[in-house]
């Protein structure tokens, strides 16, 4: 597109000395400050962090429901990407907004909603108890369960957009063409669909396994501290303790976190592909 | 020679402009975020009116605003802040304040004793308590004892401030009083709370989110301080402010002088208007503050929103600063160890 380097590159300068200064240069001196003052670097630190078994806890929780929350929304991704992708272009469009809609609320609005809706007199109680599957209200909030949901609501949207778009870029006769040589609904999706979205997949996944991890408000909000996530321990360590190495430590944590995640994510793509 | 003519006009000018900064007094004040409006109203405009000059807020939770009077010790902006007594006591050891000069204070004699040298160093004066007791639905539980918070009874319907709040130690103290170990450690509380830790509704780290659970009626109870009371008292729900046998706990916010700051006679004169019955009497009744002046006199009404009188704040069962101080790391740990996971 360009006639020499030197024209891309003088394109791309101002940006790249913005994002720098702005983005880069504050990281690294946040980051900095988790591998001691500047006399000798060490992970003493990290050392620390680890070993105390209230933060051993609460890393392994933010894992675990990072990844559930991952899990379950391509399990429902999938099926509703595959549903939309088959609409009516005219439905597929007011479908596709209903999705993106709740990407436009404010995230603190939405999980405030949860908290009236988990709650002991909420709606879903209500339901249990009239439909006799509870004798009395369940107690959803404060638990992991309430911050599942809220991720889970949060973040499914973009794994549905992202299916979406991978759903429509696969060739449109792949599906009928397997089904008429005698492959299963499963066998469709394990052969054919699945190689052929991955790329969607790995996007979405990425995107919801990190942002469920590094999500603030929902877990502050509906787990408090009694489900402390690694995001509302850094802001703990920060405003309560004013520990700002600890916060260091968690941050890069969790940054190593989200590249783990997308590397993990791309290799079992192409691990799929290959057999 | 034009060139040096314009040099000489802007040096002139920048001279010029420089004088007149020096002569306009600011004032620089650090203060808690909340009720800004009301402390502008009633306390900054006829200050900046009466002293001729300008004062500068700055707001935030005490976290920061100590991290920030600590990073420019060595030049500082902030003339006069205000903190708890607790951090205050910390900031006098970390050399970051000044001895108060109570001679130049016209309000002084008129303060409640508690309030006239809180960590008896000379280094802060208190400008408002507040008593902190429980918040509870009189149709679903009584509250004779803090014991009764961990009741097996209710205490699925119970949220207890979180450790690292300022209501969290001060529930645990009382806590231990009503179990019998008022060790400073806190241990016996913390053991019990950490028993009880999964029908504990939450922990809460703001008050705020309270009065929401108690509207669902998620919680029946939760310790707060007198200051978070109005939003339970206008709900439409039988709730009532609990005098537990063991007496109520509180805490005491004050004013301190910043080490070096030189507006020292503008923050004095600051303090004395913020300590005069006119302000004190204007901050309660608007339910600002509760009056560390005895001179202040309100209606029973008001009154009923606020820790008012010498007989309540006689009885404030209040941490020693240094107590709490000493103790933080193990309230922590214990805490984590016990009740956070």
């Amino acid at each position: 597109m360009f006639q020499n380097r030197a024209e891309a590159f003088a394109l791309v300068l101002p940006a790249a000395i913005f994002a720098a200064v702005v983005f880069l240069a504050p990281v690294l001196i946040l980051l900095s400050e988790g591998f001691g003052s500047g006399d000798s670097w060490t992970i003493q630190a990290y050392i620390d962090f680890f070993s105390q078994s209230l933060n051993q806890t609460v890393f392994l929780r933010t894992l675990k429901l990072a990844a559930l929350v991952t899990a379950a929304s391509a399990v429902i991704g999938y099926a509703a990407a595959f549903a939309i992708v088959n609409l009516p272009p005219k439905g597929k469009g007011r479908i596709t907004g209903l999705v993106v809609l709740p990407l436009m609320i404010s995230p603190v609005a939405r999980t405030y909603a949860w908290l009236v809706i988990l709650g002991r007199t909420g709606f879903v109680n209500k339901a249990l108890v009239a439909v006799g599957l509870s004798d009395e209200p369940i107690r959803f909030l404060f638990t992991e369960t309430a911050v599942f949901i809220g991720l889970l609501q949060l973040f499914l949207p973009l794994m549905i957009i992202s299916l979406i778009s991978a759903l429509e870029n696969m060739p449109r006769d792949a599906v009928p063409a397997a089904r008429v040589l005698g492959a299963n609904w499963l066998q469709v999706f394990t052969k054919v669909i699945l190689p052929l979205t991955k790329e969607g997949l790995v996007i979405g996944g990425t995107l919801v396994f990190t942002g469920s991890m590094t999500a603030y408000i929902t877990p502050a909000i509906l787990g408090g501290s009694k489900v402390l996530m690694l995001e509302t321990l850094l802001y703990q360590r920060v405003t309560v303790a004013n520990d700002f190495v600890s916060a260091s430590v968690i941050a890069l944590i969790l940054i190593v976190m989200a590249f783990a995640a997308n590397l993990l994510l791309k290799r079992l793509a192409t691990a799929r592909n290959k057999r | 020679m034009p060139m040096k003519k314009l040099l000489m006009a802007s040096a002139a000018l920048l001279l010029s402009v420089s004088a007149a900064k020096a002569q306009e007094k600011t004032l620089t004040i650090s203060v808690y975020g909340f009720a800004q409006d009301e402390f502008k109203k009633i306390l900054y405009d006829p200050f900046e009116e009466k002293c001729g000059c300008e004062l500068v807020v700055e707001t935030g939770n005490s976290v920061e605003r100590l991290a920030k009077i600590e990073a420019n010790k060595a030049d500082p902006v902030i003339d006069l802040a205000v903190i708890s007594m607790r951090d205050a006591l910390a900031a006098a050891k970390d050399g970051l304040t000044d001895k108060v000069d109570t001679s130049k204070l016209s309000n002084f004699d008129k303060l409640y004793d508690i309030a006239k040298d809180p960590n008896g160093d000379g280094m802060s004066i208190g400008y408002t308590f507040y008593a902190s007791s429980i918040a509870y639905r009189s149709d679903k539980m009584t509250v004779e004892s803090w014991a009764d918070l961990l009741a097996e009874d209710v205490v699925d319907h119970v949220a207890l401030p979180n450790v690292t709040t300022t209501q969290g130690p001060l529930t645990l103290y009382m806590l231990g009083k009503a179990l019998g170990d008022e060790d400073p450690s806190l241990k016996t509380p913390i053991a019990a709370v950490g028993e009880k830790k999964d029908e504990i509704v939450t922990f809460y780290v703001r008050s705020s989110q309270l009065v929401q659970l108690m509207q669902q009626e998620e919680i029946w109870a939760a310790p707060i301080g007198r200051f978070a009371w109005s939003g339970f008292s206008k709900m439409d729900l039988p709730i009532k402010w609990a005098t537990p046998k063991e007496g109520q706990s509180g805490g005491m916010n004050v004013m301190v002088l910043t080490k070096g700051s030189k507006n020292r006679d503008l923050a004095l004169e600051f303090m004395d208007l913020w300590l005069s019955t006119e302000i004190q009497t204007a901050l309660a009744e608007n339910l600002v503050d509760s009056p560390a002046n005895k001179d202040v006199k309100v209606s029973d009404e008001i009154a009923e929103n606020l820790t008012y009188g010498a007989d309540t704040v006689a009885n404030l069962h209040l941490i020693p600063s240094q107590v709490a101080i000493d103790n933080q790391e193990t309230w922590l740990s214990e805490w984590n160890n016990k009740v956070g996971q």
